[in-house]
């Protein structure tokens, strides 16, 4: 499975590098090497496999992964996860990205609320969830802790963003009189576009995390709950093949950002 | 590995009221000759302290001012019945039981559990990412080889294998301290790196003119050059060791803060629940101002 986790990053990485039609740049490059390891991690993974009984070979762990997949009811937990996390990250980076804005304009604000987010980013915010059950019910409130998950990173670096915008950009926008919607759309967020996409690659799979770990604690149905079934049932192929598929999505996602954020400058 | 964001942001993250070490510099032109003459200055630097120290003060009595506002909303709101008091107790209530909590053995076993398992995972989780990232510095090719793996596995996403680890090691706070040190030492190897990375190639050459010992370079030169690097790895690494150990408690364990948090939760033992809530809430928003104040002391006389 894990051979399959860097499976988006060569249709990233691996354009440039062919474009110029270098062996040497392609045996060389990251991709190659990064497989690799993976090659190696997925070698260690099959003789430890072959020590013990409860992890499963890597391609049992396949073979069972693609079984759960023609499952209807394995689909819609997948389905019921994957909606969740969605909202979760698209809220949170909404949320995330505008008190992040808020406290980088004004300086009094940070100065109020800086030391408190910092402490609250610190926290470890699972142990909440008791706290949003009764309020949020049980399907809303991992949707919430999603959102929790996903907002800091996306609040800080947009707050940090907006700081270190050059003067000269504010000097610019107010000769040129825009209103503030231009001032957003034409000077903030180009100026912040890096840090911002950061912010958003690591929501993506803070995100995952936070529902996934909310569906371990309480939930009807989704993947965190399969999990924590499969294992307590001691069917280990399963409960190995849905984290790799797990880890496999929020992997490739967090790749395929991270190459984008390398791209722009 | 220069390129990676990821750990600038960690700077960032970190330096609430100081330039942080990553400042970009200024791309107009017509900018340069102020920011350089007020930095050169001798006159502004004074009140620019004293102005520092009054804004820290002013931010911390904010803080509180936040926290004591938001603890008489909630008593006020509990004791007007505003929300069910399942939803959340008056906090009068929550700290008489955590008065009474401090005095049982259990929540000091608890307690002792969690601390050891953090501890071990902070100190193995720093030595071992500190390791990686001067291997990662000495070669790049394996700093390269790594990078998309740490960077992709650099928030939580690690948590999750903790089903599998307890299937490997067992229950018990060995399979809890081996995830939370590798999540420890990922942003702790990043951060090293990029700071070893970033370092001025004018500070080998000295290095290399006086000739100093590979020991002296290590410990004069390169790791005070990426400092502030280093100290925000640290941070970071004390944060994902408490985030992911409280995390796995939570899951499933025998032991430990996170674990009786649950524990409470499934016997509908609200209050005490709560006042668990709170001790989780209060340690680890102690631990952000004692690293705050760490890197402060260890940064010292750095911010010229």
């Amino acid at each position: 499975m894990t051979a399959t986790a860097p499976a988006p990053a060569p249709t990233e990485a691996d354009r440039p590098v062919k474009r110029r039609f270098s062996w040497r740049a392609v045996i060389g490059s990251q991709f190659v090497g990064a497989s690799l390891l993976a090659v190696l991690v997925l070698i260690v993974w099959e003789v430890v496999s072959g020590l013990t009984f409860v992890i499963p070979s890597p391609v049992r762990t396949l073979g069972v992964l693609v079984e759960n997949l023609s499952d209807p009811a394995y689909l819609f937990d997948l389905r019921v996860t994957a909606q969740a996390v969605a909202l979760a990250f698209v809220v949170g980076t909404a949320v995330g990205g505008g008190i992040g804005l808020l406290l980088g304009l004004s300086a009094r604000l940070r100065l109020i609320f800086e030391p408190m987010i910092i402490m609250l980013n610190g926290i470890p915010k699972i142990v909440l969830y008791p706290v949003l059950l009764p309020i949020f019910s049980l399907s809303g409130s991992k949707v919430v802790m999603g959102v929790l998950f996903a907002l800091f990173p996306v609040l800080i670096n947009v707050s940090t963003g907006v700081q270190e915008i050059p003067k000269v950009y504010w000097k610019l926008a107010r000769s040129v009189r825009v209103n503030p919607w231009q001032m957003l759309v034409h000077i903030i967020f180009p100026a912040i576009r890096r840090p911002l996409l950061t912010g958003i690659r690591l929501a993506v799979s803070l995100a995952v995390v936070g529902v996934v770990l909310s569906e371990f604690f309480a939930t009807r149905r989704g993947l965190g709950r399969v999990v924590l079934q499969a294992y307590s049932h001691g069917d280990y192929p399963s409960m190995v093949a849905t984290i790799m598929l797990l880890i496999t999505i929020s992997f490739g996602i967090s790749i395929a950002l991270w190459q984008w954020e390398k791209r722009i400058h | 590995m220069t390129r990676s964001s990821t750990p600038s942001t960690a700077s960032r993250t970190s330096s609430s009221s100081h330039p942080s070490p990553s400042h970009p510099p200024f791309t107009a032109a017509d900018d340069l000759p102020s920011e350089s003459a007020s930095a050169h200055h001798a006159s502004p630097d004074p009140p620019r302290r004293g102005r520092g120290w009054g804004t820290a003060g002013f931010s911390v009595g904010a803080t509180l001012a936040l926290i004591v506002a938001l603890t008489a909303f909630a008593e006020v709101g509990s004791r007007a019945g505003w929300w069910n008091d399942h939803v959340l107790p008056a906090p009068s209530v929550i700290f008489t039981e955590l008065g009474v909590l401090l005095t049982e053995r259990q929540f000091w076993i608890d307690a002792q559990r969690t601390g050891i398992e953090v501890a071990a995972s902070i100190v193995f989780g720093c030595l071992l990412g500190f390791a990686a990232g001067l291997l990662f510095w000495k070669v790049p090719l394996l700093g390269r080889v790594f990078e998309p793996y740490l960077v992709s596995f650099y928030a939580v996403p690690l948590v999750l294998f903790y089903p599998v680890m307890i299937v490997l090691v067992g229950i018990n706070a060995m399979s809890v301290i081996i995830l939370a040190t590798i999540m420890a030492a990922i942003p702790m190897a990043l951060n090293t790196a990029v700071g070893l990375n970033q370092m001025p190639p004018v500070y080998l050459k000295l290095a290399r003119s006086l000739r100093t010992s590979p020991r002296q370079t290590l410990f004069a030169i390169a790791i005070p050059a990426a400092g502030p690097f280093i100290v925000a790895g640290l941070r970071l690494a004390v944060v994902y060791a408490l985030i992911g150990t409280i995390a796995m408690e939570f899951t499933t364990a025998q032991a430990g803060l996170g674990y009786r948090i649950r524990y409470l939760y499934e016997i509908f033992d609200n209050i005490g629940m709560f006042a668990y809530i709170v001790v989780v809430l209060v340690l680890s928003c102690l631990l952000t101002v004692a690293l705050a104040a760490v890197g402060r002391v260890l940064l010292r006389g750095r911010n010229s």
